[in-house]
């Protein structure tokens, strides 16, 4: 199983660089102000605004067409805003900027009648790096073998593959994802994502787009929702999708047993509903179903029923989707 | 500007269709030039069966110039094509997009691509050069006149840069490849012809001699018809140097237009 540290704590210092960040204040990798875009009647983005720190691994969530590959397209000078601005490392040359920035949009983009090898020798120059990273990235992504085949004869998850080996070439700042895992298999999937976890414990800031919710939520600290180009939240994934729990209760007397919630210690906002002859206690945080139970009982109301509750994230998001 | 031609190499050398078309053109323009200079090609039926050759009549210094430089002047349709395959190749693939996210300005792709019609024309006309210089020493017997009417190379490499220029344009302007390579041939082969027509036909000067294509063709005109020119009493034409700034002036329009087609779209 995966291992994922509590998203609210400073990840785990293990090296001299990650301490330096913490040294540096934090600052933003990347501001979006105000992006507008139309196509035609369409209006594909609406005002969006979001600022993505440095070294956090952000989600760009929305399902078919909310607009994720137009705005990776703006931010990356593929496309053009109808108003609105960006601005990548607080303030650098767009130009200057991208060659500092790794990225994989919407589709693998490569000359098909060159092999692997000669097409990274192409990105490499484009970026003015060396040769050097081009076996080490190929190996990355595990095309190490085949990197003389030619790319028209590579299968559509190898084309993805040899797309992030591309984008990882000359140790970018910042990576720029469009639907990394489209076209791989599971355990291409499970590779890609692991990939993603070791490069953001390395310091790297990395934007991915991604209509699959369980992407984002095993490999993001932050998500921005999209839907129908209206940015709908954003922030880290811990607020925005954070899970609601609540505490089912039964007994004989339902009114003594509201009364008694009343007075329950340790709680910020308890509210309650009663659907079904069920009680729903929301607003829970750090209250166990022990400690209801215990208080129930000191106040003289014996439980029938309880039952602690998850709202998954499925539903959440659904929730967010559908508002 | 070293390094955007480098990677355009890097993009092109490997690619097969390059050679080929680079290959036609090399080996066409000699081959053809030869058949025409023994008179196995020929109007009036050729030395043997005693007609008149008066296509052979043009392979010594100076006028080896003009002539292998008009016959050159159809060849580099191989050349205009492979400009419009190579770009339209970078929409059909959408490496142009790629080219820009891994950090080429839109200007730099552009002018990569720019910088590959001046040096593709200057190959053509150093290749021109050697072929004709060739057919010239066979056929004066002596180098001695090797730079008269040297301008007329000149008049290739112009004639060269607007062909291929065009054939940019269409291919940045229309994106895929075939639609652009068929409007290429047919603007070539016939709507300039009709334009030509109707301008020309009427009064005063012979403005559709300044259409695209046609100002570089008036550079190098085919042989037969300057010499019956020359027998009829002057019909008003534009001299040379009005031809040579009609040309650099097209050339300009193709630049600017692809600059401002690839500034304002989406790509």
């Amino acid at each position: 199983m995966l291992f994922r540290a509590p998203l609210n704590f400073p990840k785990p210092i293990i090296n001299i660089s990650l301490l330096l960040i913490f040294l540096i204040p934090l600052s933003n990798i990347l501001s979006i102000q105000n992006l507008s875009k139309s196509y035609g009647a369409i209006q594909a983005l609406k005002g969006v605004s979001f600022d993505v720190p440095e070294g956090s691994v952000y989600g760009v969530l929305g399902p078919n067409g909310s607009g994720k590959t137009t705005l990776l397209g703006i931010l990356l000078n593929v496309l053009l805003a109808d108003a609105g601005s960006y601005s990548w490392f607080g303030g650098m040359p767009p130009d200057d900027a991208r060659r500092q920035i790794g990225s994989l949009l919407e589709t693998p983009n490569f000359y098909h009648y060159m092999s692997a090898y000669n097409n990274l020798e192409i990105t490499a120059s484009l970026r003015g790096r060396g040769l050097d990273a081009r076996d080490s990235v190929l190996q990355q992504v595990g095309l190490f073998e085949r990197r003389h085949s030619k790319f028209q004869e590579f299968s559509l998850g190898m084309k993805q593959r040899l797309a992030i080996g591309a984008a990882l070439l000359g140790n970018p700042k910042v990576l720029v994802l469009d639907e990394p895992t489209n076209g791989l298999d599971p355990a291409g999937i499970a590779e890609i994502r692991q990939l993603i976890r070791t490069l953001s414990s390395q310091g790297i800031t990395v934007i991915i787009a991604s209509h699959l919710l369980d992407e984002v939520e095993k490999v993001c600290t932050h998500v921005a929702i999209l839907k129908q180009g209206n940015l709908l939240l954003h922030g880290p994934v811990d607020e925005v999708l954070r899970q609601e729990d609540w505490i089912e209760l039964r007994t004989d007397n339902m009114a003594a047993l509201q009364q008694a919630l009343l007075t329950l210690p340790g709680t910020v906002a308890p509210s309650f509903r009663i659907v079904d002859g069920l009680l729903q206690l929301t607003g829970t945080q750090g209250i166990t179903p022990a400690m209801v139970n215990e208080h129930c009982m000191a106040q003289g109301v014996v439980l029938t029923h309880l039952v602690l509750r998850k709202k998954s994230l499925e539903t959440r998001f659904m929730e967010l989707i559908n508002k | 500007m070293r390094s955007l031609l480098a990677i355009e190499w890097l993009k092109i050398k490997r690619y097969r269709t390059f050679w080929v078309l680079i290959g036609l053109f090399m080996v066409l323009l000699p081959l053809w030039n030869y058949q025409i200079s023994k008179g196995i090609i020929s109007i009036g039926g050729g030395d043997s069966m005693g007609g008149i050759n008066l296509l052979n009549t043009a392979y010594s210094f100076p006028s080896v110039w003009s002539n292998i430089g008009f016959w050159a002047s159809t060849f580099i349709t191989f050349l205009s094509i492979l400009v419009i395959i190579i770009t339209s190749n970078e929409y059909t693939y959408r490496t142009h997009r790629q080219n820009v996210i891994d950090g080429w300005s839109r200007l730099q792709f552009f002018h990569a691509k720019v910088i590959m019609v001046v040096v593709l024309s200057l190959v053509a006309t150093v290749y021109l050069f050697l072929v004709g210089a060739l057919f010239g020493w066979v056929n004066s017997g002596s180098l001695t006149n090797l730079f008269s009417e040297f301008y007329k190379v000149f008049y290739f490499f112009l004639l060269s840069v607007n062909y291929l220029g065009l054939g940019l344009f269409l291919a940045i302007f229309i994106k895929r490849s075939g639609l652009a390579i068929g409007l290429f041939l047919l603007y070539t082969n016939f709507v300039e012809h009709i334009l030509k027509g109707i301008l020309n036909s009427r009064e005063g000067a012979p403005i559709g001699n300044l259409l695209p294509l046609q100002a570089s063709d008036e550079l190098l005109p085919f042989q037969l018809m300057q010499m019956m020119k020359s027998l009829m009493p002057s019909s008003n034409t534009f001299s040379d140097s009005t031809y040579v700034i009609a040309t650099i002036s097209w050339c300009a329009v193709y630049y600017l237009a692809g600059r401002i087609l690839l500034l304002r779209r989406d790509w």
